[in-house]
């Protein structure tokens, strides 16, 4: 039985979907790719399955957690749910902080919440998580406010906070987006390594696909309010069933690939208020015919994956070339 | 820290000397005291004399620095019109106008931030619509106006509170009530979208996401950030205790230093309408730094720049 | 050898960064020491992170700010001080795009105007000439010319941008100065402007400096690159060269940075630390606190940017000229 279990959730705002039916589950421990552009629902989905939505949400649909439906659950159960079997983290570390509390404050009011320590034993708590997501000097630390933080290192108390009620899944949402490269490549680490070591779930959301495939086993890929294509990571890189999967691979430049012009998708996300009759990704797709104008595909699963489209990629290209092993990063020698 | 303090009060006494200035500078050239006080009917020989006794011969810049050095001695001049020293005339109003003002700002506070931020945790309920009806309609109406119709219905039509003078705490109910309300309606506003954006910021969210219940997110997370700006509108309020209610003084025949201030200004009491306007500055400025020190104390990123300055 | 278009040598901009009144103010050296150029027709990259001085270089060499330090050179003759009749002349030859586009509009005015302004400014054309001109410059850059009369507020950010670029290109440009044009955009819609860039570039011959965080975009567009950290160039070269072969060991753990699918997490070379503070600048080399491979020279001497093999540029004790290619192409 899956860990979480989110069955065609819907989420309008004013009478207007943004999320047409979400089906996805999530097993104990694994990780999950969720990846799409600005609007095609991959936060939302979770904003909506804790109840973080603002009042003027219309959530539908089902998100089980150990025999109960989140979304219509009383508060005070999801305020349980909360930190403790799924915790959050957001995109912008910096702002994500309460900017006039103590850090160690805010981490030790999660450890209260969560197994009621209080004073020193919550204070001596809090130092383990700090030292734990790798920010130096722990102790002193503790008494600082956010700002006097990098956004590398915001990110870093976001996690200790986050792993403060030991949670069965964490959701990062575009946990790396904000921060610079080498501190990226840091923070995809620390979240990797935890992952192995507390064996929680993690869902990753991302626009980075080059990120999500390092963390992750299997993605979803999301378009206009619907996953559109669901598979392990391994097939989506080696061959992109949806045009639009395809389309953001022939979309992103490769640092190995040469100066080769790129192929853009064209046009824009439609806006949710007018999105086309049938399929939504219709008139950007390369591959569209009469009869995507017309209806709207379903996510078919076949063979461990699932597509949602009337035309998928057939030809067996790889998206990516075998990534040439890296060896030009080989080992300096010092002189 | 030392170094803020000593560039605060610098600030400030460059304000009050403008301050100061600027008064001397409006009622010296807006009319000769002497013919005002007297009256245009008096004999020739008693104006000279009243301008030699006040050194209104003169040349103005003259005039000007010796007022300036009295008052760096502590010396604020005597009132032309009733020979007493000007402090003393002021002081002996403050009293009765801070019976007025000291219950106003409660009632402001009392009900203006609650309001505020009730509406504001219910947006776009009926109570938000309410509250902000109100606040806009108080924000609007002059204090005179809605002075005005508070006594045509307590006074004139009920007939339940009196309408003028200082003999009793039920005196003062209808001044208080209409600076009251104009007052809790701009704190309300202010309140309301303080708290709004506040509760739009991502840590809110976040204190959320780690399951924490909705009331101690407000009261934990919310309000100590809101509180920031709503110091600032508050402080301006205390700034203005002591001479806030000129208009209202008047209309209320309430003896405070409002109405003094219209008396000596219409007088051109120099030394007085001076005086007032010094003590309406002095307070001011340091409600200003009050409000200052209190950022530093709710804002922890401000309180660096104090250590560092 | 024929003259590069722009060049910039030894360039240093400083700030005073006050904090009060009367402190003493502290002094930032935001770039320190960089030396650039650029041929015309040809594109270079900038690629560093927050802190790097990459933007303030962007600047410096279009000359919007003055630098501390140092000169620009454009077409032979020196940069114009600021403000001056001559400088105000060189802005129709060389032009800014940044990331935010929404910013960089004026939202109360058609993009068609915003589009025609340089064109007035510069007195180009007659006013018929001068509409006909906007039409072609929107068509140009995908825009449709009826869409002249829309506000920055009714395009999407993809298009806004699209309008920047064609107002930059209005005049004719030969320097294109490009500061993270396509981050704020998703990634369908950074391809499109890419793209665009790239056409632009190449239909106009149109020099362009292309500032960003992203060496993916970076490597796509660029035949140079230059890579700064805190101030100072560490490394340069051909871009098909830095990005397949770097020297630095910082321009290493950037390039690996990089996640490329199939790669796993533990090939890469993770940094530790972050970028120190501009105002606290370490001594020596500036990247040894995180260095891999410092030594006890690295931490009180600065390395010099030397020619360490053909066309090939970096700054690291490391990497003396001779024993470079030896010791990396392993």
């Amino acid at each position: 039985m899956p860990l979480v279990d989110i069955r065609d959730l819907k989420v309008a705002f004013d009478g207007v979907h943004v999320l047409h039916g979400i089906d996805l589950a999530i097993e104990r421990g694994e990780a999950v790719g969720l990846v799409g552009e600005s609007g095609c629902g991959k936060s939302v989905t979770w904003l909506a399955a804790l109840g973080l939505l603002p009042k003027k949400a219309q959530v539908t649909g089902e998100v089980m957690l150990e025999g109960t439906n989140l979304v219509e659950a009383p508060r005070k159960h999801l305020e349980a749910v909360r930190g403790r079997r799924i915790a959050m983290i957001f995109q912008d570390p910096s702002s994500s902080l309460n900017p006039v509390i103590r850090v160690g404050r805010q981490i030790e009011e999660a450890i209260h919440l969560h197994h009621g320590m209080t004073g020193p034993a919550a204070r001596a708590e809090a130092r383990r998580l700090i030292e734990l997501v790798g920010i130096p000097d722990a102790a002193r630390r503790l008494d600082n406010y956010p700002h006097e933080f990098s956004g590398g290192q915001n990110q870093r108390l976001m996690i200790a906070m986050a792993l403060a009620g030991e949670p069965d899944i964490l959701i990062a949402d575009e946990p790396t987006t904000a921060l610079d490269a080498t501190i990226q490549a840091q923070i995809l680490d620390l979240l990797a390594q935890l992952r192995t070591e507390t064996g929680m779930a993690v869902v990753f959301i991302s626009h980075d696909l080059g990120a999500v495939s390092q963390i992750c086993e299997r993605v979803c890929v999301m378009y206009a309010g619907r996953i559109v294509e669901k598979c392990s990571t391994a097939s989506l890189f080696r061959a992109p069933r949806h045009p639009y999967t395809k389309g953001l691979f022939g979309a992103i430049p490769r640092l190995d690939g040469g100066r080769a012009r790129l192929s853009p998708i064209e046009g824009t996300v439609p806006q949710p208020s007018r999105l086309p009759k049938g399929c939504a990704f219709a008139p950007r797709c390369t591959e569209a015919t009469a009869r995507c104008a017309e209806a709207r595909p379903a996510l078919l699963e076949e063979n461990e994956r699932a597509v949602a489209c009337f035309n998928p990629v057939i030809a067996e290209t790889p998206a990516r070339r075998p990534a040439k092993a890296r060896t030009r990063q080989g080992e300096l020698e010092t002189a | 820290m030392l170094r803020f303090f000593l560039l605060r009060l610098f600030r400030a006494l460059v304000t009050i000397a403008l301050v100061v200035t600027f008064a001397f500078v409006v009622l010296r050239m807006s009319g000769d005291p002497a013919t005002i006080i007297l009256g245009p009917e008096a004999p020739p020989s008693a104006v000279a004399a009243f301008r030699e006794a006040w050194g209104l011969n003169d040349p103005i810049w003259v005039q000007y620095l010796s007022y300036f050095g009295a008052i760096l001695q502590g010396d604020l001049g005597m009132s032309m019109r009733d020979g007493r020293p000007a402090i003393e005339l002021v002081a002996e109003r403050i009293p009765a106008t801070l019976q007025l003002t000291v219950p106003t700002l409660i009632l402001k506070l009392a009900i203006g931030i609650p309001a505020g931020v009730y509406a504001a945790l219910h947006r776009d309920s009926i109570v938000d619509r309410i509250v902000m009806i109100g606040a806009v309609v108080g924000f609007t109406m002059p204090s005179f106006v809605l002075g005005l119709i508070l006594v045509l219905i307590f006074s004139v039509t009920l007939g339940w509170l009196p309408s003028g003078g200082q003999d009793s705490w039920l005196h003062a109910a209808l001044p208080i009530a209409t600076m009251g309300i104009g007052g809790a309606a701009v704190l309300a506003r202010f309140s309301r979208s303080a708290m709004i954006e506040v509760l739009g910021q991502p840590y809110i969210r976040t204190a959320s996401a780690k399951g924490v219940s909705w009331p101690r997110v407000i009261r934990g997370h919310a309000m100590p950030n809101a509180a920031i700006p709503i110091v600032t509108i508050v402080g301006f309020m205390v700034g203005s205790l002591v001479a806030g209610a000129v208009v209202i003084e008047s209309l209320f025949s309430w003896p405070g230093v409002g109405r003094l201030l219209v008396i000596a200004v219409s007088n051109r009491d120099l030394a007085v309408v001076q005086c007032i306007l010094l003590l309406i500055a002095v307070t001011m400025v340091v409600s200003n730094f009050v409000v200052d020190i209190l950022y530093g104390y709710l804002d922890p990123r401000l309180r660096n720049n104090y250590a560092k300055a | 050898m024929s003259m590069p278009l722009l060049s910039a040598r030894h360039l240093v901009k400083t700030y005073a960064s006050r904090r009060g009144a009367f402190t003493k103010p502290t002094l930032v050296k935001a770039v320190e020491d960089v030396s650039l150029s650029i041929d015309k027709g040809r594109t270079l990259g900038i690629v560093g992170e927050s802190g790097s001085g990459k933007s303030t270089t962007g600047r410096l060499v279009l000359g919007l700010e003055d630098p501390t330090g140092g000169r620009v050179t454009f077409d032979g003759a020196a940069m114009p001080g600021l403000k001056t009749p001559e400088w105000r002349g060189l802005r129709r030859r060389m032009q800014l795009v940044y990331q935010d586009p929404l910013a960089a509009l004026d939202r109360r005015i058609p993009i068609g105007e915003q589009i025609e302004e340089p064109l007035e400014i510069h007195e180009i054309g007659t006013p018929e000439e001068r509409k006909e001109r906007v039409a072609e410059l929107m068509r140009a850059v995908g825009l449709r010319p009826d869409q002249a009369s829309q506000y920055p507020h009714e395009l999407s950010g993809g298009q806004r941008q699209r309008v920047v670029i064609a107002r930059a290109i209005a005049c004719g440009p030969e320097l294109l100065v490009c500061d993270e044009p396509v981050s704020a955009l998703d990634v369908s819609i950074q391809a499109q402007v890419v793209n665009l860039l790239r056409d632009l570039q190449e239909e106009h011959g149109i020099a362009m400096i292309f500032i960003s965080h992203d060496l993916k975009v970076v490597r796509n567009i660029c035949d140079r690159v230059v890579v700064m950290y805190l101030g100072r160039v560490v490394e340069e070269g051909p871009s098909d060269e830095i990005f397949s072969k770097p020297f630095h060991p910082y321009t290493q753990a950037l390039v690996s940075s990089v996640p490329v699918p199939g790669t796993s997490l533990t090939d890469r070379i993770i940094l530790e630390g972050e970028p120190p503070n501009p105002a606290s600048r370490p001594s020596g080399c500036a990247f040894h606190p995180r260095c891999r491979f410092a030594t006890a020279r690295c931490r009180t001497e600065n390395p010099q940017l030397l020619t360490v093999a053909a066309e090939r540029e970096v700054a690291c004790h490391l990497l003396g000229p001779a024993q470079v290619p030896a010791s990396i192409a392993s």
